[in-house]
C-alpha cells in the first residue's frame, strides 16, 4: 500500500501523522509512556525506527527535493534489519586497506540474500571496484 | 638586549623603534602565526594556480569527465561525487551559467532559494570554488542568509572538562541548554571516561531545557556504539577530507562514510559530517590545491553520501586558512557552498584561532549576521582550560558580549541572558540528577559535596577531586552491561526527577519516527522538530525571511544590566 505524503501537512510524522509510525516491535508512539518503560513493558528494541518509517521518511526527501537524502534512507532501511555488531563490522570492512574483493563481494552477497538489503549490496559492490581500481584493498 | 646605547655608538645595535611600534608589538594579535601563500603544497586559501579548471561532459546519463579529468583518471573522491553528488540531468546546463551569474543568483534575493538550488545540484567542485572567487564577503554573507536551510537559526555549546567530570558537564550542559543551545557536544580528556561523561551529558541537557541533543565526539564505531544505545542523542565528528590519501590516513573512504550515514539512520539517530579548510594541507597531502577547493570536494562527498548536513568551517584546522591571506573568507565561503548545495551547516566558530578578541569577533560576524544553522559548532560553555577540543573562538566569559551583540544589531545568535538564581537551580538540578542516576546504576558516588560546589563553580580547578580509577572501571561496566538510554530513564524516575525523566523519553522517542533525521533538524523545548521542512528558510529579502520579532526579540533585549529609562536608579533586567 503506498501512503501518499504531502510534506507540509504530514511532517512532523510524530505529532502529524502518528497513526502511520510503529515500533520494530509493533508499538505504537502512544504506547512509549513512562508508565510503560516502568513497568518493563519497553526495551531498547522499542525505541528504533522501523523499516517503513525510514521509507515514508524517504518519500518525504525526495519530494522536497533531496534524492541523496532519500536513498540514504532507504539504505537505512535496509540495514534496520542488521544486529548491531554486524553494521560495524560492514563499516570496518569498507575502511582502506582492510578487505579483499573476495571478503567485500562476499559481504555484499550476503546483504542481497540474507537482509534482501539490495541497495546497500549495490554499494559495497561499487565501493570494492573503486577500491580495486585505486589499489585500497587489502593484499 | 640594552635599550640605553646611544644610536649609531654600536653598529650591531637594532635600530631605533618608535613607541608606537612597542605598543602594537604588544598587541594580543601579534601573538598570532601568519605564514605566506605557498599554492605549490596547498598552502593557500581559495586563489591557487593549480586548481582545476571548471568542466563537465555527460555519457548516457553517466559523468565521464568532471574539471579537466576524465573518468577512468578519477580518484574515489572524483567518482563518487560524480556518480552521487552531481545531478548528471543538470550539469551541462548548469555548468554553462558563468561564475558570476551563478553568484548573482546566490547574492539577488528575488532569485529564490529553490532556484539556485536547481542550478547548484548540477556544478561540479571547480565550478563552485569559481562561484564564490567572484563573491565578497559581504555578497557571501546576502547568500547564507538565503542559503541556509533552517529558518530560523540555532546554536551549539562544547560541555567538556579537563578532568573529564561527569558532574561538571552535567551542570555546564544544563546551564547551556537554559542559555538556549539546542545541541551540546562532549568528548574526553582520557577516552575511557565516555560512557559516564555521555550520560552526565545527557542528563544535564535535559535538565536545562528539554531537547537539547547531545553527542560525544570519539573514534567513529565507539561513538556510533553509544549512539546505538540511546546515550547519546546525534553524532557529528564522522570527519571526510578532499584528498584520497588524507581520506585513507583517516582511515576511512567515501564509501565506508556512506555506509556509516545509513547506519546511524538505521537507527533513528540524526548525524552530519566534518570537514574543514585546512585539513588536508596539516596532514601534509593537498596535491597542490587550495584548501577551499579540497573542501568543497568535501561538502559534495556529504552531499553524495545522503548524509543531511556538515560541520565545516575548517574547524579544529582554522589556524591553517587563519594564518593565510582571503583564508577567513574561505572559511565563510564554504559555509556557504555546504547551504548552497542544501546541506545542513554546523558553521565552526568553534576551535580558538587567536588571541585577539577583534579578531576572533570579526572571524564570528558573517556567520553570526548571516545565520546559520548552527553559529557556533560549538561555543564553549566551559572555561578554556576545560575545553578539551583545544579551545573555542567563544567562552562562557562571553556570554554576555554575545547577548549584547544580539541586541545592538537585532541579529539572532540563538542565546539569552539568564538570571543567575535560574542557573544556580539548573546547574544544582542536573548535578542532582546525576546523582540519582549514578546511585541507581551503581556507579561510584556523587557527593553532596561535589553538588555544592559544581553549582557555584567556573571550572574544574573549583571542584573536588573524583576518583578517577573506581570511574574508569565504572565506565567500563557500563559498557559490559549494556546500559542504554532508557536505563538513564529509569534512573532519573527513581531518583526522583519525573520531568527530566519525560524529557529524555521524549527525546529518545524520537529515533521511532525519524523525523529529526531530517536537514537542519533540532528540536525545540516543547519537542517539536523543526527542520528545513517545516521551517525552511524563506528569505526573499528586505521584509522577508526570519527576523527575531515578538516574544523572542524581548527576550533578546534583556541583559544582566540594563536601567530604566525613566528611573535610571532602577535595574530592570
Amino acid at each position: 500500500m503506498t501512503i501518499e505524503l504531502d510534506p507540509q501537512r504530514d511532517y512532523p510524522l510524530a505529532s502529524r501523522r502518528p497513526e502511520l509510525l510503529k515500533t520494530p516491535t509493533g508499538k505504537r508512539l502512544d504506547e512509549i509512556t513512562m508508565e510503560a518503560v516502568l513497568a518493563g513493558e519497553v526495551a531498547a528494541e522499542d525505541l528504533r525506527i522501523a523499516p517503513e518509517t525510514l521509507r515514508l521518511q524517504a518519500q518525504i526527501a525526495d519530494s522536497v527535493g533531496r534524492p541523496q537524502l532519500a536513498q540514504n534512507f532507504r539504505r537505512a532501511a535496509e540495514l534496520t534489519a542488521l544486529p548491531d555488531e554486524k553494521v560495524l563490522g560492514i563499516y570496518n570492512a569498507l575502511r582502506p586497506g582492510a578487505s579483499t574483493k573476495r571478503h567485500l563481494t562476499d559481504i555484499a552477497e550476503e546483504l542481497e540474500r540474507d537482509y534482501s538489503a539490495t541497495l546497500c549490496g549495490r554499494l559495497v559492490r561499487e565501493a570494492a571496484d573503486v577500491y580495486e581500481r585505486r589499489g585500497i584493498l587489502a593484499d | 638586549m640594552s635599550t640605553l646605547s646611544a644610536a649609531g655608538s654600536d653598529p650591531s645595535a637594532s635600530p631605533r623603534r618608535s613607541k608606537r611600534t612597542e605598543i602594537l608589538e604588544n598587541r594580543p594579535v601579534n601573538l598570532d602565526g601568519f605564514v605566506e601563500e605557498w599554492p605549490e603544497v596547498g598552502m593557500v586559501a581559495m586563489d591557487s594556480p593549480y586548481d582545476p579548471e571548471p568542466s563537465v561532459r555527460v555519457d548516457n546519463g553517466v559523468v565521464v569527465e568532471m574539471d579537466g579529468r576524465t573518468r577512468e583518471d578519477f580518484d574515489f573522491l572524483d567518482q563518487f561525487i560524480a556518480d552521487h553528488a552531481i545531478d548528471a540531468s543538470a550539469a551541462q546546463r548548469a555548468m554553462a551559467l558563468s561564475p558570476t551569474e551563478i553568484a548573482h543568483m546566490l547574492v539577488d534575493p528575488k532569485i529564490s532559494r529553490a532556484e539556485v538550488l536547481e542550478v547548484s545540484r548540477g556544478l561540479t567542485p571547480a565550478k563552485l570554488l569559481e562561484v564564490v572567487k567572484t563573491m565578497n564577503v559581504v555578497e557571501m554573507m546576502m547568500a547564507l542568509q538565503k542559503m541556509r536551510a533552517r529558518r530560523t537559526p540555532a546554536n551549539q555549546a562544547h560541555s567538556t572538562s579537563a578532568r573529564d567530570n561527569p558532574v561538571q558537564v552535567a551542570a555546564d550542559a544544563a546551564e547551556a541548554g537554559l542559555r538556549g543551545f539546542r545541541e551540546l557536544e562532549t568528548t574526553l580528556g582520557v577516552v575511557r571516561y565516555a560512557p559516564l561523561v555521555a550520560i552526565a551529558l545527557q542528563v544535564g541537557a535535559q535538565a536545562g531545557k528539554p531537547g537539547a541533543l547531545t553527542q560525544c565526539a570519539l573514534e567513529e564505531a565507539t561513538e556510533l556504539e553509544l549512539g546505538m544505545r540511546g546515550i547519546t542523542g546525534y553524532a557529528e565528528t564522522i570527519s571526510v577530507y578532499g584528498t584520497e590519501a588524507v581520506f585513507c590516513d583517516g582511515d576511512d573512504t567515501p564509501w565506508s562514510k556512506a555506509f556509516l550515514a545509513s547506519a546511524y539512520a538505521s537507527r533513528g539517530i540524526k548525524m552530519r559530517f566534518t570537514s574543514g579548510t585546512g585539513s588536508e594541507v596539516q596532514m601534509g597531502n593537498a596535491e597542490s590545491r587550495s584548501m577551499l577547493y579540497l573542501e568543497i570536494r568535501c561538502i559534495l562527498v556529504a552531499k553524495g553520501a545522503g548524509v543531511q548536513g556538515l560541520q565545516n568551517g575548517s574547524i579544529s584546522c582554522i589556524g591553517v586558512p587563519g594564518a593565510v591571506p582571503a583564508g577567513i573568507r574561505a572559511v565563510l565561503a564554504e559555509n556557504l557552498v555546504a547551504s548552497t548545495v542544501d546541506l545542513e551547516c554546523a558553521s565552526g566558530n568553534d576551535q580558538s584561532f587567536s588571541h585577539s578578541d577583534m579578531r576572533r569577533t570579526a572571524r564570528l560576524l558573517p556567520q553570526l549576521m548571516s545565520g546559520t544553522d548552527f553559529v557556533c559548532s560549538g561555543y564553549s560553555g566551559v572555561p578554556n582550560y576545560d575545553n578539551m577540543f583545544a579551545g573555542s573562538n567563544l567562552d562562557p566569559e562571553d556570554y554576555d558580549d554575545w547577548n549584547v551583540i544580539q541586541r545592538d544589531l537585532q541579529v539572532d545568535g540563538a542565546l539569552r541572558h539568564v538570571p543567575e538564581a535560574e542557573i544556580l537551580a539548573a546547574r544544582n538540578k542536573a548535578a542532582r540528577a546525576l546523582q540519582g542516576v549514578f546511585a541507581y546504576l551503581e556507579l561510584p558516588p556523587i557527593t553532596d559535596k561535589e553538588i555544592e560546589a559544581v553549582t557555584y563553580s567556573h571550572g574544574s580547578n573549583e571542584l573536588p577531586f573524583r576518583e578517577v580509577l573506581d570511574d574508569l572501571k565504572a565506565a567500563q561496566s557500563v559498557m559490559d552491561r549494556g546500559v542504554s538510554g532508557l536505563d538513564i530513564v529509569k534512573g532519573l524516575e527513581a531518583g526522583g526527577f519525573p520531568d527530566i525523566a519525560e524529557a529524555l523519553l521524549g527525546v529518545l522517542r524520537q529515533r521511532v519516527s525519524g523525523d529529526l533525521l531530517h536537514t537542519s533538524a533540532i528540536l525545540t523545548p516543547e519537542l517539536t522538530t523543526l527542520s528545513a521542512i517545516n521551517d525552511s528558510n524563506d528569505y526573499a529579502g528586505p521584509g522577508t525571511g526570519y527576523r527575531p520579532s515578538g516574544a523572542r526579540w524581548e527576550e533578546m533585549k534583556r541583559l544582566r544590566h540594563v536601567v530604566s529609562a525613566r528611573n535610571p536608579e532602577e535595574e530592570v533586567g
